[in-house]
């Protein structure tokens, strides 16, 4: 694939954005950070060893010891960091000179053929870079609160010695076995390796061959040079050992980052030759939050193996499946209503119950009315703590594990549904009643009233209406969730549409799609309806 | 009778509120508390029903030292006195007859009061309480959909429900319209000379405190520089009460 294209779209990118008056200087700066992150962070290039699995795809930085070109990159990539303070003029040439060297760099490598190289693992690295993380979150969360400060910063830094510890002790090793020496540089190694490699592979040839023969594969000659390995993947032995077979013609992921940042680079670089106006304030902060998202929407493409390429191939399969569930066959609509009420009453059950549980606890969860004693403050967090822990297991989750606990069916989605809600309900009601208006709580007490008349009279006709609403969103929300309900075997319409799915009824299925739809609409109407009569 | 001892209030912050405030309030007496805003007249009140809890000193109602008090035997001090708020405190969404009634909570077990069962004597005490104030046609009525100065007449006829032996009101006028000054002022006089308890009241504006107080108590800077009858505050003295009020420009 001709990855050039890259850098012509990063062209016409930065004209484009010339033409409507965006800041080029902004752009200088989002592609120089971008490469610099890239330099540091994404995979370049391919090295591969005997197993898929010791397959190592190193950066620009840790190719550098092989290939001292690429120092130029990162070096290039500084430049217009420092000069986009000056004039739109040395902005924009060090932009352009980036941008070239780039280029070229990547030009030079990709000419290279296969190539033998050794790993040389950083040890210590990735294990201090996870210990700082950890110890910096803990004394950035105490950072705002005076008397806790030094207390958080002892602990931040305990937990942080510690998990550096654990990483570089044996049972980090085994655990996260990726952590140890995650950052590898590559060196070169000495000639000699490279004809023993060779020998070896020719001398266990016989014996492959014959193999190869037994299984009907064609049979394979003797190799003259490493790049003759490339489709055969080194020998277990010599990978173990570190040593990785690099090539240069098959790009990762992170490479079209530098052919794209390199046409951003000429492209803003000679608009703002011609345009030098095309600059404005915070260019530098505004620079480097483009790059920061783009570095992070890069490897979660990759990651997600996005591709429009299988969108397109998959079409036919799409349209197939269309033509099949068209015309609806309204054999099912029995099946489908009788099943859309069962989703309906799962959901009006599952928030019903969890607003009554929900209800006392957000009281004992509000901070204004737990500050009394020590008792009550436990209570605080206790049950503020229930709720955080609840909310982060999802229904579905929770819904798999009654299944397995009380059988196939509604039931088990209700309870799902009943206790994920009580920590969603809680949680908003105790906001609700936390930022109640404290006039007539103080007008109560004035009068004499006791802690609990107090909320009766003063707190609850406050939030009454909130909560009903809250109650009425939940269960919109909850009405969603119990159509998914169905397809982990808690019954309902989810149910019959993996059925239909399962069995290739795919017309029966698209009544089961209408349905939902037609009453997802009316529900969220009605609901938002009464929350606004409820105001 | 109310007899003040060395009172004092500091903040949290360090903010001293109050210094040494020493004075007595017989039944039936009708005082107006004047001064700068920022001088402690409202920690006082606030001290006097314990909305504040005061740092030092002691407030001795009846022979107890109210300063002290906690828990239920609290509670049973401040039915006895009513507060009135400058921004009325009521319960938006419930009606005048329930907000009046949350006036007589202090009366009741936490049971009766949660469920509401107020006795047949305490809502006739509420609907009078409710007609004094003249608010009659809107005992139904829910208290947003009033204007500011039937709020406050709401809030009065609360405070008057729970029979206090003083009432104490912060300011009761300074979110209204001044031409309503008289109403409310005139109400809570009205309820001293019938019921002979002791009114005390936030004015900023001096020439109403001269008109319905017999008393006048003024704080400066947390201290008590004035205590005495009306026709004896002159121009000399309410100069010295308002000094310090350029600086604060």
């Amino acid at each position: 694939m001709n990855m050039y294209i890259y850098t012509v779209v990063g062209i016409i990118i930065a004209v484009l954005s010339a033409l409507s008056r965006n800041s080029m200087r902004r752009l200088i700066v989002a592609a120089s950070a971008s490469l610099i992150i890239a330099f540091l962070a994404f995979p370049f290039t391919t090295s591969l060893g005997a197993l898929s699995r010791q397959t190592v795809m190193p950066t620009l930085a840790a190719i550098s010891a092989i290939f001292p070109l690429f120092i130029f990159v990162l070096l290039a990539a500084l430049v217009p960091l420092f000069t986009n303070r000056l004039n739109a003029r040395p902005s924009a040439i060090s932009a352009i000179i980036a941008g070239l060297v780039t280029l070229i760099s990547m030009a030079l490598w990709s000419g290279q053929s296969s190539k033998l190289v050794k790993l040389a693992p950083l040890y210590g690295l990735m294990e201090a870079i996870t210990g700082l993380i950890i110890a910096g979150l803990i004394v950035l969360i105490g950072w705002n609160r005076k008397n806790l400060r030094y207390l958080f910063l002892v602990l931040g830094l305990a937990a942080g010695i510690t998990s550096f510890w654990w990483l570089s002790s044996s049972l980090g090793e085994k655990y996260l076995p990726n952590v140890k020496g995650y950052y590898k540089v590559i060196t070169n190694v000495p000639s000699d390796t490279e004809e023993r490699i060779i020998k070896d592979f020719n001398e266990s040839l016989e014996a492959l061959n014959k193999q190869r023969k037994s299984i009907g594969l064609n049979l394979l000659e003797p190799i003259q040079n490493i790049t003759g390995l490339g489709g055969q993947k080194l020998p277990r032995a010599a990978a173990d050992e570190g040593l990785r077979l690099l090539e240069p013609k098959r790009l990762g992921y992170g490479s079209l980052v530098y052919f794209l940042m390199a046409g951003l680079l000429i492209g803003s670089g000679g608009m703002l030759l011609l345009k030098p106006k095309l600059r404005s304030e915070s260019d530098g902060i505004g620079g480097l939050m483009i790059a920061l998202l783009f570095s992070a929407l890069v490897p979660a493409f990759a990651a997600t193996d996005f591709s429009i390429q299988r969108i397109i191939k998959g079409w036919p399969f799409l349209q197939n499946f269309l033509d099949r569930s068209w015309p609806p066959n309204l054999d099912a609509l029995q099946q489908v209503a009788s099943q859309m009420l069962v989703t309906i009453e799962i959901a009006f059950l599952g928030t019903f119950l969890a607003a009554i549980f929900a209800l006392p606890l957000s009281f004992l969860a509000s901070r204004n009315l737990t500050q009394g004693n020590r008792f009550m403050r436990a209570i605080f967090i206790f049950t503020r703590s229930f709720f955080n822990v609840d909310r982060g297991i999802d229904t579905l989750i929770l819904a798999l594990v009654f299944v397995a606990a009380v059988g196939l069916g509604p039931f088990a989605g209700i309870l799902a549904m009943a206790i994920h809600s009580i920590a969603d309900l809680g949680k908003v009601f105790s906001e609700s009643i936390e930022n109640v208006d404290k006039g007539p709580i103080e007008a109560l007490e004035a009068a004499g009233a006791s802690g609990t008349n107090v909320v009766r009279w003063a707190i609850f006709p406050q939030v009454a209406p909130l909560l009903a609403s809250w109650v009425l969103y939940r269960f919109e929300i909850n009405f969603r969730v119990s159509i998914v309900l169905g397809l982990v075997g808690a019954g309902g319409i989810g149910f019959v549409i993996s059925e239909k799915m399962a069995s290739g009824q795919y017309d029966q299925m698209i009544v089961a799609i209408l349905a939902i739809i037609l009453v997802v609409n009316i529900i969220d109407f009605t609901s938002s309806w009464l929350r606004g009569k409820l105001m | 009778m109310i007899e003040v001892k060395n009172l004092g209030k500091t903040f949290d912050d360090g903010t001293v509120a109050l210094k040494d405030v020493n004075l007595t309030i017989p039944d039936g007496d009708f005082i107006a508390v004047i001064g700068l805003s920022g001088a402690g007249k409202s920690t006082f009140l606030r001290c006097l029903n314990r909305l504040e809890n005061p740092s030092t000193g002691e407030i001795i109602v009846d022979g107890v030292d109210v300063a002290k008090l906690r828990g239920r035997a609290l509670q049973r001090y401040r039915r006895t006195a009513g507060f009135i708020f400058q921004q009325f405190n009521l319960v938006d969404r419930l009606t005048v007859m329930e907000n009046v009634l949350t006036g007589r909570l202090g009366y009741y077990s936490t049971i009766q009061g949660v469920l509401g069962l107020y006795s047949e004597r305490d809502e006739i005490l509420a609907r009078d309480y409710i007609r004094m104030v003249g608010l009659d046609e809107k005992e139904n009525t829910r208290v947003d959909s009033l204007s500011g100065g039937q709020q406050q007449r709401v809030a009065i006829a609360r405070a008057m429900t729970q029979e206090p032996k003083l009432i104490l009101a912060d300011e009761p006028m300074a979110s209204l319209d001044p031409r309503l000054s008289d109403v409310i002022l005139g109400l809570l006089k009205d309820y001293n000379e019938k019921n002979n308890v002791a009114v005390l009241v936030n004015i900023h504006v001096i020439e109403l405190a001269k008109r319905y107080a017999k008393r006048i108590l003024a704080f400066n800077k947390g201290e008590l520089v004035f205590d005495g009858p009306v026709d004896i505050l002159d121009d000399a003295l309410e100069e010295e009460i308002y000094s310090g009020s350029l600086e604060m420009l």
